[in-house]
């Protein structure tokens, strides 16, 4: 199995890293962004306080996550929510379900949640015969064709206006002349519209959990996420337990640090609080509220001192922005809910190490995601503890340990590390010399079947160091 | 309506405890003493900068007459149908000084029609530090601010508060969120930016946002 994925993603990371066209698509849409975001840290006074501040806001809340989750728990419930605690996908997938039959649900509008992506709820809803519209512009366009999201904020980043026109003239019918955005975006809205006004269930995510309030925030630009929870007559939130923050007053720094990372926004257009259903005297508004506190793998990376501050993510996407390799393999390459550094970190807690280890290594290590992130998580550090994880549960290969073991020989006996530096000189350059250099008889095939070789020293750096010495 | 049954609940609290025993590692750094945002000297200006940056039209007028005129004229640049608007005795006012024959819906009649071609609602409050309106269900229900093509709200001078820390502040305090199943603070008309990056306003919201801004009594 960790052979498939890891296989899987070599695959396509080779293909899509050769793709120039997605490549400058991707590339035209994080260069915007960048300049967005650096637009963006520019309005804060201290941008390194803000991050610090939002460390901290999380920090309290992952640390006391029951008494922040009970809080929440009690005030939805005393204004007539409902909170059901979901142990996994399959738990939180059959409350969703159950309560679609239950009231007769034949349309349910969604507005973008990662959860109800890792959880594959809107799969199990089709299954159950209910129609299940995604209402975010790009989690539409991904959602006609057939395609997970490509990133956790932009899910169609990856495509550009035209292939975006050819789809829906082909899957929605839509008579668009050209490839004008804003008819392309005209066109969404009419057809949703319908959706909106149709579907008796909203689904809608959360970026926040508010304890002392009993609210849940929501964070969006399109007003999607605004009908999904007041048109229909049953809102279902389905989120994370790590969501949780303390304080109404917490959303004063995380809201604008929140769209500054995820968009270079000074804050998004529709920052949303919602606390149950409608109350009397209310003209609109669900009649039934119900929050699903996911856990999935969580409570288990809590229990993890280390990594337990990977928890403390807002999901802002500014570390897959901002990510080399991201930027060049995208998003569909990992095969996983949440890509890009946040993902290689989170996966292999939340699906199995075994499986989904490569992910640490996929990955220059070069910080820039910890250097970005708003709640300051230390990415690339979580990445080298995850190689560790994985190495101590004995998921490495048996060739790579006998490796390890041989280099670990010749550290320790010098002149054994000098021959084996002697024939790994002579030996490569035979090679490079009959022209085999990338070839399967290359060594060093991996790095140099799509590089020019590497130059071989003509002297060890031992020799080179004692040289050194008798000149000065 | 039946009870929640939660099998699953007490088995997370329990695996969150335990997973809590395990003390956090050191944090470094502390964000005390520090200034995160600049402080905002003029709110009134920095509103109506935000207001331009963020594509909100923010109209100035300096007593009741004047806001009433203004709101009639917005509503003679938007199409036909019946408008619906927050029941509430100063927006009833502003209507009844300057009469229209266009159709009102007042949200003490229920929701907002599908195809209203605008709301007209008051705010809680208004934010300089982001030019956004702040909202609650009090303010025509929830479907008041997204359901037409045009918003429009109307404030006075005295519900503009500096920043954002104010206005949660007094939401709090107010127990605005205990009275009101639903709050929003907007920043703007609906837009999206998932085409190529490239900005449309009008998404699945309206496509304007106005605000009639009351300086004077």
């Amino acid at each position: 199995m960790s052979a498939t994925a890891a296989q899987r993603f070599l695959q396509d990371a080779a293909v899509k890293s050769a793709d120039l066209v997605h490549r400058q698509i991707i590339l035209h849409g994080l260069e915007s962004y960048d300049a967005a975001h650096l637009r963006g840290r520019a309005r804060f006074q201290d941008w390194e306080a803000a991050r610090q501040k939002c460390q901290e806001i999380k920090r309290e809340a992952i640390n006391h996550l029951d008494r922040y989750l009970l809080q929440f728990e009690e005030k939805v419930i005393s204004r007539g929510g409902h909170v059901f605690w979901a142990a996994n996908a399959e738990e939180a997938r059959n409350y969703v379900v159950d309560i679609a039959s239950r009231c007769g649900v034949r349309t349910v509008v969604k507005s973008k949640s990662m959860v109800t992506e890792e959880i594959h709820l809107a799969p199990a809803l089709e299954k159950a015969g209910i129609t299940v519209w995604e209402t975010d512009l790009g989690e539409f366009i991904v959602q006609l064709r057939n395609e997970p999201p490509y990133h956790i904020v932009t899910p169609a980043m990856h495509l550009n206006r035209g292939q975006i026109a050819d789809l829906f003239r082909e899957k929605i019918g839509a008579e668009i002349d050209g490839d004008d955005p804003s008819k392309l975006v005209t066109a969404a809205r009419l057809w949703l519209r319908r959706a909106f006004f149709a579907a008796e269930m909203g689904i809608s995510g959360a970026n926040f959990l508010v304890a002392d309030s009993g609210v849940i925030a929501i964070s969006t630009n399109e007003g999607n996420g605004r009908l999904c929870t007041s048109v229909p007559r049953i809102h279902v939130v389905v989120t994370g337990i790590e969501k949780v923050i303390p304080r109404l007053e917490d959303l004063a720094v995380l809201w604008p640090v929140l769209a500054t990372s995820g968009t270079g926004q000074p804050i998004t257009t529709y920052s949303t609080l919602i606390g149950g259903p409608r109350r009397p005297g209310e003209p609109d508004g669900p009649e039934e509220f119900h929050v699903v506190l996911v856990d999935n793998g969580r409570s288990q990376l809590l229990a993890d001192a280390e990594q337990r501050e990977v928890l403390h993510c807002i999901r802002c996407g500014a570390c897959l922005n901002i990510c080399p390799v991201y930027r060049h393999i995208g998003g569909h390459t990992y095969g996983t809910t949440y890509q890009g550094p946040i993902g290689s970190v989170l996966t292999p807690h939340l699906s199995g190490i075994r499986e989904f280890q490569h992910l640490s290594y996929a990955s220059s290590l070069c910080g820039a995601c910890t250097s970005v992130c708003p709640v300051k998580i230390n990415l690339h550090h979580h990445l080298l503890h995850n190689r560790r994880n994985a190495t101590t549960e004995g998921g490495t290969k048996f060739t790579e340990r006998i490796g390890f073991r041989v280099w670990r020989y010749a550290m320790l006996h010098p002149r054994i590390y000098a021959l084996a530096g002697w024939l790994a000189r002579r030996g490569l350059g035979a090679v490079y010399g009959v022209g085999l250099a990338g070839s399967i008889l290359d060594p060093m095939r991996v790095w140099n079947r799509r590089r020019s070789p590497l130059p071989l020293p003509s002297e060890s750096f031992r020799a080179r160091w004692r040289k050194g010495l008798a000149a000065n | 309506m039946r009870q929640t049954e939660n099998p699953s609940r007490d088995r997370i609290l329990a695996r969150i405890r335990a997973g809590l025993h395990t003390p956090p590692s050191e944090s470094a750094g502390t964000s005390s003493g520090r200034v995160i945002f600049e402080p905002i000297k003029n709110p009134l200006q920095r509103f109506q900068q935000e207001c331009a940056a963020n594509l909100t039209e923010c109209v100035l007028t300096t007593d009741t007459t004047a806001s009433a005129l203004q709101l009639a004229k917005i509503l003679e640049s938007i199409p036909e149908g019946e408008v619906f608007v927050q029941d509430d005795p100063s927006l009833r006012w502003l209507f009844d000084v300057v009469p229209s024959s266009r159709a009102i819906r007042w949200s003490s009649q229920g929701a907002p029609s599908e195809a209203s071609p605008a709301t007209v609602t008051l705010a809680e409050a208004l934010i300089a530090q982001t030019g956004s309106v702040f909202v609650t269900a009090s303010c025509g229900g929830r479907g008041a601010s997204v359901v037409a093509p045009c918003h429009i709200v109307f404030a006075t001078i005295a519900q503009l508060v500096p920043d954002l820390q104010t206005a949660l502040s007094s939401a709090f305090k107010e127990e605005k969120l205990a009275h009101n199943s639903f709050a929003c603070v907007i920043s703007g008309s609906s837009r999206t930016a998932d085409i190529e990056k490239i900005l449309v306003q009008g998404a699945h919201g309206p496509r304007r946002l106005v605000v009639i801004l009351q300086t004077g009594t």
